[in-house]
């Protein structure tokens, strides 16, 4: 049986070390831990490498994954990532197998064995999610683990993708493994990977050759632990394991000592709920005492009937990303670092709910926790050594990621997601810069976008357009990176099915920090019908904008405006259909924005004209692309005028904002307003 | 005591117990409250930041106001735009940075800030 939630949160932590290994840590002698620690990082990213280049599926190829490296007991000493959400969270299936099989004669540990794993009351984020796990066995003793986990675009759910939006329970997600060995001797078992193909029809093919990378990237990490430790001993490793959480943890401490004492809190609202519209909040209060931290989640939504609902590691997961890339940086990738934090996920809310809640969007139910961490973090470091390090969030208003599932032109069954929308979002702008455009994932700080010519390659689809997205990087002092559009063409077979899913239309989910914006959101756009090959064979001009195509409509067709969450339909050949990132926010005051760098943006369509006369307040001369330095000085006196004329003392301001409510509507799955406390009861079949 | 840098545009004043604006100097509100209490508020409609691009639709490429806010924070002294907080209409602003005053001072007193 799946052990508590609260269980599986505690399991981040690392474990107390043993008289052994302070035994074996004291025997290290100097430069050990130097020369080895670095050894062990390039066993990974050896194993990341081949971790790429033996699977198929193209979260994989654009390098959303983990792998990792744990002590005996099951704590992340190092990991090479990818994103970082796996590597906490693929510790926890090792807790619970040395927690129910270590002395259970019916399964136990061998030498040689392949665990896998990919449900969240295990230790998973959600049930695409696939974990490998290895034991290393060194002179008949577990010394060690390892692991390897990347995304699966198929689940075998009730629709294509993996994380179906009219999913209620977790009835309906498709295929949920419980740790379970699937090899012994080294060998798969050829009946289980069978069972694999029979769940995920849709795409069995890529599921079994990414069930298979994954292993072969687990085996690659325990062949060199056990190279290593046949050179320096087993001993030296559990020695060099334990001083690499010592560091860790340490370093953070230390790091968390130097900034001011103090509580720090943001917030988030998203408006869609898998199928349904409604607003939802996401709490972040973020207190800081000496040299730990407590995240407090208390007045987050309650959970809800659909698939965007988490359980607490899983949120603890999602914070783990901005960890490792930002604040603790330069520190051990290990579990160390989570030992002087403490997480409050109160049960009932989207972000801890019940274990027959869907959970196939935790991803989504997260995200918000990934926009306010930066947030909090940087109002919490602004004043530290660490001040280079503040920035706002990146592709900040959440892309929708594309799915797609259907027989592809080389006679294949496929589903998978388009990777390249979701790894070029926006980096968030910073202190001193602006955000990095088409920067990467913000789940996957190293994910990369796959070349167009490799997408029409291997899809169905022409690229009508991908490219820069004008006005989406959030505006300020520093400008927030701007994203990529991509408008699809379906050519190569007569008919395809497609879903896109998120979290927001018609709200900006995102926060921009110390006075800027966060990013422009998008609609779905889909021309059904459309002319676009007969104006291709033709030679005639087409769009090479989204917002043109909106709002001239150039291309003739039947044109839907919907939310980015589009529940699955087929596109017939010659639709089109978008698929857009989201650029990062803004930093600062925009009327203190270089009136240089506007004209700058506006010459490469990174910023329109209209933003930079309405919102930057910086005249630029159509013609010449030149700054008026006069007129944008007299326009950015005329503004701060006007903000003192408009502004209202916050007592004025609150008797009237106090009055307002968001339509009735729009507060379904909200709780109550506006603390969001839960509501009703939630009854699930 | 000196003025310790908090954020981009605040400063408190540790001899007074006061937030100031690190722009104009301007003497906001008691460092033991929201200092957002003594900024000017404007709730601004976020379609006036993004060109919404497509009429009579309900979704464009502007959040709508009926459900999302800019509500921007002002220095009543030079206008400096301090903050933005994205709120749907009605919901209270966050009491983002409560600084542990005390705590604070006491690591100035030691040279930590």
């Amino acid at each position: 049986m799946p052990v508590s939630r609260q269980q599986l949160l505690d399991w981040i932590k690392p474990d107390k070390p043993t008289v052994e290994e302070l035994d074996c840590l004291r025997a290290l002698k100097p430069g050990d831990y130097e020369v080895y620690s670095e050894k062990l990082s390039m066993i990974l990213d050896e194993a990341a490498e081949v971790f790429v280049k033996t699977g198929v599926s193209s979260m994989l190829h654009s390098g959303d994954l983990v792998v990792g490296l744990y002590t005996a007991a099951g704590d992340m000493v190092v990991a090479s990532c990818g994103t970082y959400l796996h590597a906490v969270t693929a510790q926890l299936p090792i807790k619970y197998i040395l927690h129910a099989f270590l002395n259970e004669p019916s399964v136990g540990i061998r030498e040689g064995d392949i665990f896998y794993c990919n449900d969240g009351l295990y230790g998973g984020i959600h049930n695409p999610d696939q974990i490998a796990i290895m034991p290393i066995f060194f002179e008949d003793v577990l010394i060690a683990w390892s692991c390897a986990a990347v995304h699966q675009p198929e689940t075998g759910a009730t629709e294509p993708g993996g994380m179906p939006a009219s999913a209620k329970s977790r009835h309906d997600e498709g295929m949920k493994l419980s740790p379970i060995r699937i090899g012994e001797n080294y060998q798969l078992r050829a009946d289980l990977m069978e069972m694999m193909e029979n769940m995920i029809s849709r795409a069995p093919r890529m599921q079994v050759i990414d069930v298979r990378a994954r292993v072969t990237a687990a085996d690659r990490i325990r062949v060199r632990t056990q190279e290593l430790a046949t050179i320096v001993g087993a001993r030296l490793l559990a020695g060099l394991f334990r001083q690499m959480l010592i560091n860790s943890e340490e370093g953070a401490r230390k790091r968390i000592f130097g900034w001011c004492d103090g509580t720090y809190r943001a917030v988030s609202f998203a408006d869609t709920l898998g199928r349904v519209e409604s607003l939802t909040r996401t709490m972040l209060t973020i207190i800081k005492k000496g040299e730990e931290l407590t995240f407090d989640f208390t007045g987050t939504s309650p959970e809800n009937e659909g698939p965007v609902n988490a359980f607490a590691h899983i949120t603890a997961a999602h914070m783990a990303i901005y960890l490792y890339a930002y604040a603790f940086h330069d520190l051990p990738i290990s579990s160390g670092t989570f030992a002087p934090l403490k997480f409050i996920v109160p049960a009932g809310s989207l972000l801890n709910a019940s274990p027959e809640a869907a959970i196939s969007q935790s991803v989504y139910a997260c995200y918000q926790v990934i926009v306010l961490a930066p947030i909090v973090f940087s109002k919490m470091m602004y004043a530290s050594k660490q001040r280079d390090l503040v920035t706002a969030g990146a592709g900040n208003n959440h892309t929708a990621p594309f799915i797609y599932a259907g027989i592809n032109q080389y006679g294949a069954r496929v589903a998978d997601l388009l990777a390249y929308p979701f790894n070029a979002e926006g980096g968030g702008a910073r202190s001193d810069m602006d955000g990095v455009d088409c920067y990467g994932f913000p789940y996957a700080h190293y994910g990369r976008g796959p070349d167009v010519e490799d997408v029409e390659n291997e899809t169905m689809f022409l690229h009508l357009f991908q490219n820069i997205m004008p006005d989406s990087g959030g505006i300020g002092k520093f400008r927030g990176g701007t994203a990529v559009q991509t408008m699809l063409l379906l050519y190569h077979t007569p008919r395809v099915a497609v879903s896109t899913m998120g979290i927001t239309t018609r709200v900006a989910v995102g926060q921009g920090l110390f006075g800027g914006y966060p990013p422009d959101i998008v609609p779905g756009i889909q021309v059904a019908g459309s002319n676009t090959l007969e104006l291709m064979n033709a030679g005639a001009e087409v769009p090479r904008d989204s917002r043109e195509l909106a709002s001239k409509c150039s291309i003739t067709g039947t044109y839907s405006f919907e939310r980015t969450a589009r529940p699955s339909r087929m596109l017939a050949k010659g639709d089109l259909i978008t698929a857009i990132g989201s650029g990062g926010s803004g930093y600062g005051d925009m009327l203190e924005r270089d009136p240089e760098l506007v004209a700058t943006d506006v010459r490469s369509s990174r910023v329109s004209l209209w933003s930079a006369k309405n919102v930057y307040r910086v005249a630029i001369d159509g013609k010449t692309g030149l700054v008026d330095q006069k007129q944008t000085a007299r326009l950015r006196e005329e503004e701060r005028q006007d903000r003192l004329a408009r502004g209202m003392s916050f007592e004025k301001f609150m008797k009237d904002w106090s009055t307002l409510k968001p339509p009735a509507d729009m507060l379904s799955f909200y709780g109550n307003w506006p603390d969001a406390s839960p509501n009703r009861l939630i009854i699930r079949l | 005591m000196k003025r310790v840098t908090i954020t981009e545009y605040l400063e408190i004043d540790l001899a007074t117990d006061r937030w100031h604006c690190r722009s104009c100097g301007y003497d906001l509100i008691s460092a033991r409250q929201n200092y957002k209490e003594g900024c000017l508020v404007y709730p601004r409609d976020p379609a006036t930041v993004y060109d919404p691009q497509i009429k009579g639709e309900r979704y464009s490429f502007a959040p709508d106001k009926s459900v999302c806010v800019f509500v921007e924070f002002y220095c009543p002294g030079c206008a400096t735009l301090i903050e933005t907080e994205v709120l749907p209409p009605g919901h209270p602003p966050s009491h983002d940075i409560e600084i542990d005053i005390d705590a604070l001072k006491k690591r100035v007193n030691y040279g930590q800030a």
